[in-house]
């Protein structure tokens, strides 16, 4: 789809976004009582600002994030409706964006349906964080699963059935999709149609132990036929495992993530990517509660011979070190000073410092 | 920022929202959490009609958490939390949640992000606010003191015991 259009398409969600709050401003004229069956509707903000300085950069400055807005809408007691609306920052432009928008009807704890655009729910961070620089320790994601990443299809369109496992004990819950793959411009998703029919599934199985609260654990399954531009069609199949302690004191993540690409007119084509990332943090206790230092490892890399990644440079090894500072319950302060090397050209220093914030009101 | 047409109630529980949670800020400048608390426990109520007798303590934690948004009826649970600076919130966030404001913020908001809930926890001013709802909304859970409950709504037990049981685990 043309990048105007899409633009267009995006600027008519913020509008319907704006148009419903009017009309929620009216409706709200109007005791509602404790009828739960009217609509009800929530919406929230993030945004962050940040300062990059790098080796050698000419280009050293302030970087507006994303803008990011967020609606969702209780209609009824089971079906409610999810939107997520980015602007991002470009060299000449900003570029508006229909990140997630997702209808759902839940059945019961054991049973949700739903469908739309989302995070593709491979591992943990793609389909735990989203947007909103606030909500992650860091400044910012793992490159795996970095937006616009190759690596990861980072968007899926398509439905998803979810649901809790019955047992306190053990925690689990499973969560299914089927839909569109990547776009024939692999870092996009196939927002009107599967580029080739050929369509897209997963699977995500993750326990979150009653005992151990705070501590998740899952793996995944992906498996898509991806049609590039200008190139042969690729059998992609991904594997992925993880396991988060979400707690502050520690906070822990581990995600590894294996695919294969194999030309689907000749499966002797092959190749493998490897990609995973460790991240610690710790939130200070008594006095400097405010106070999160954390520190994260990552590497990637891809086998020459993929056929679908293979030539595009994607290696990387990066190392972070940095502390977040809470000096409001609604905005964060981070420094973090990164040391990496993309596509094995050599190790760069950078130093950021954001400053990222949430508008919600519990 | 969230709206929510729930918290238009009309002016005389406006009125009695402020005037309890005036006296709470008064009282809570009194000792310390525990204290009041110890005055008598925390009880867990829900709508009468909700068919729930016991809840254990890693339910309710569910519960309090949206990790489980439904009552075996597949009635859609409402979570009536009490607004900050309430004794009753804060032994909650500890004992139940086991977090502070901040990670009570985090965690809610976080929730809503990640299209896990439509929304947060309604909010309740008083006591009286909460036996209200309680008593108008189907599928409700919320806490208050066991002196103040009345039996407008329905008290579960907790790991099999009632707050005047020893070891009540929400003493």
């Amino acid at each position: 789809m043309p990048i105007i259009a899409r633009a267009g398409q995006s600027i008519g969600c913020f509008l319907y976004v704006l148009a419903t709050q009017a009309a929620f401003a009216q409706h709200s004229m109007n005791p509602a009582g404790t009828d739960l069956s009217e609509p009800e509707f929530t919406v929230m903000g993030f945004g962050d600002i940040s300062y990059i300085s790098r080796d050698g950069s000419s280009q050293d400055g302030f970087a507006i994030g994303q803008a990011v807005a967020h609606l969702s809408a209780s209609l009824g007691h089971s079906f409610g409706v999810f939107g997520e609306f980015s602007l991002t920052a470009r060299d000449t432009e900003y570029v508006a964006e229909v990140e997630r928008f997702i209808v759902k009807y839940a059945f019961s704890d054991l049973l949700k349906l739903s469908a739309g655009r989302y995070h593709t729910p491979i591992g943990y961070w793609n389909s735990t964080f989203h947007h909103g620089a606030w909500l992650q320790t860091t400044t910012s994601r793992p490159e795996m699963v970095r937006f616009g990443s190759q690596i990861v299809p980072i968007h899926f369109v398509g439905g998803l059935v979810e649901g809790n496992i019955p047992g306190e004990t053990l925690g689990l819950a499973y969560m299914a999709g089927f839909g569109n793959g990547r776009h024939s411009n692999i870092a996009r998703a196939g927002d009107a149609g599967d580029v080739n029919g050929d369509n897209a599934w997963m699977f995500q199985l993750h326990t979150s132990p009653a005992r151990y609260r705070g501590l998740k654990a899952g793996i995944g399954y992906y498996k898509d036929v991806v049609s590039p531009t200008a190139e042969p069609e690729v059998d992609e199949k991904t594997a992925s495992a993880y396991v988060a302690w979400a707690k502050e004191a520690p906070e822990i993540i581990i995600e590894y993530l294996h695919s294969t690409h194999e030309l689907a007119s000749d499966s002797s084509v092959s190749g493998d990517v490897d990609a995973w990332y460790a991240q610690f943090a710790w939130r200070l206790s008594g006095k400097y509660r405010q106070w999160k230092p954390y520190a994260r490892y990552e590497r990637n890399r891809i086998d020459d011979s993929d056929p679908l990644l293979g030539d595009l440079g994607l290696d990387y090894d990066g190392g972070i070190l940095g502390v977040r500072w809470d000096f409001n319950p609604y905005a964060a302060l981070k420094g973090e000073y990164r040391n990496e090397e993309f596509d094995n050209n050599g190790r760069e220093n950078n130093f950021r410092l954001q400053v990222s914030f949430v508008l919600a009101k519990l | 920022m969230r709206m929510n047409a729930f918290q238009s109630l009309g002016k005389r529980m406006a009125a009695r929202a402020i005037a309890s949670g005036l006296a709470v800020l008064l009282f809570s400048t009194h000792g310390s959490t525990q204290e009041a608390v110890n005055e008598s426990a925390i009880a867990i109520v829900v709508h009468k009609d909700t068919q729930v007798q016991n809840l254990s303590l890693n339910e309710l934690r569910s519960i309090f958490l949206a990790d489980q948004q439904f009552w075996p009826d597949r009635t859609r649970i409402i979570l009536l939390v009490r607004a900050p600076q309430s004794d009753e919130r804060t032994f909650v966030l500890s004992s139940i949640y086991q977090m502070d404001e901040a990670q009570f913020r985090q965690y809610w908001i976080a929730k809503m992000f990640r299209a896990e809930v439509p929304r947060g926890p309604k909010i309740v001013f008083s006591t009286d606010m909460t036996l209200e709802l309680v008593l108008a909304i189907p599928g409700s859970i919320s806490f208050m003191r066991a002196n103040e409950v009345t039996d407008q709504v329905r008290v579960v037990s907790v790991d099999g015991k009632l707050p005047n049981d020893a070891g009540y685990p929400l003493k």
